[in-house]
């Protein structure tokens, strides 16, 4: 799934770390996700949208098809 | 809340915490000792004591492992869903390991083959088993090892 996480944290210039301690994961767990070798689970992905007010879509792009 | 993460129980790691570490192992390095010290003692001492005592030497180790296991749940379950997902993995490839490592170690046993490859130890009474708490928490951690930079590798 192709993700916006680098691009959405860098316009606020937060830190991986920084990002990960708002949204109670680890650093791995964030750098995982903006590489996307990881897929959030739905409650992650939600979190993450209330974080940066956008919409789960605007974040996150199915591309398995 | 900072969520637990493995490298907190990796001595030698940046974010490693003895306390974590002895919270989450202790029940299993404690289970060991009192397995072998419970081994050593079986045959000049317990034996002679009633079998009340019997019993619980030869069981307390085998409590001290339900609480490691209930110890390393709780550890696996402060984790976030990435860690939690390769622990999870890791850790089911470390039981599985072992337990097919033990029980074809113990086959061969039977079947006489150490014996025959090393007939010198024959009449030394050696023993060759490795169904005891101390070789299985040995193999798991091992084989912890080897399943976590395997399913790590993947994702991180």
């Amino acid at each position: 799934m192709k993700s916006r996480l680098r691009e959405l944290r860098a316009s606020r210039r937060w830190s991986q770390a920084e990002l990960a301690e708002m949204l109670g994961v680890s650093r791995q767990t964030v750098n995982a996700i903006e590489t996307e070798k990881y897929d959030p689970s739905l409650p992650l992905a939600f979190k993450m949208a209330r974080l940066f007010q956008a919409p789960i879509e605007e974040i996150f792009q199915d591309d398995s098809h | 809340m900072i969520p637990n993460t493995p490298e907190q129980v990796w001595v030698g790691s940046k974010e490693y915490s003895w306390r974590m570490d002895w919270a989450t192992n202790g029940w299993l390095i404690l289970a060991a000792v009192t397995s072998g010290l419970g081994d050593i003692m079986f045959s000049h001492l317990v034996r002679e004591a009633p079998v009340t005592i019997q019993w619980v030497v030869a069981a307390l180790p085998f409590a001290f492992i339900l609480l490691w296991a209930r110890a390393l749940s709780r550890w696996i379950a402060g984790m976030d869903e990435l860690h939690r997902r390769i622990t999870i993995s890791a850790v089911l490839f470390a039981v599985s390991a072992t337990l097919f490592v033990i029980m074809l170690w113990h086959r061969l046993d039977k079947a006489g083959l150490f014996q025959a490859m090393f007939p010198a130890t024959g009449g030394t009474g050696a023993r060759w088993d490795i169904a005891t708490v101390g070789h299985g928490a040995l193999l798991l951690t091992l084989f912890y090892g080897l399943g976590h930079a395997r399913f790590a590798k993947r994702y991180l």
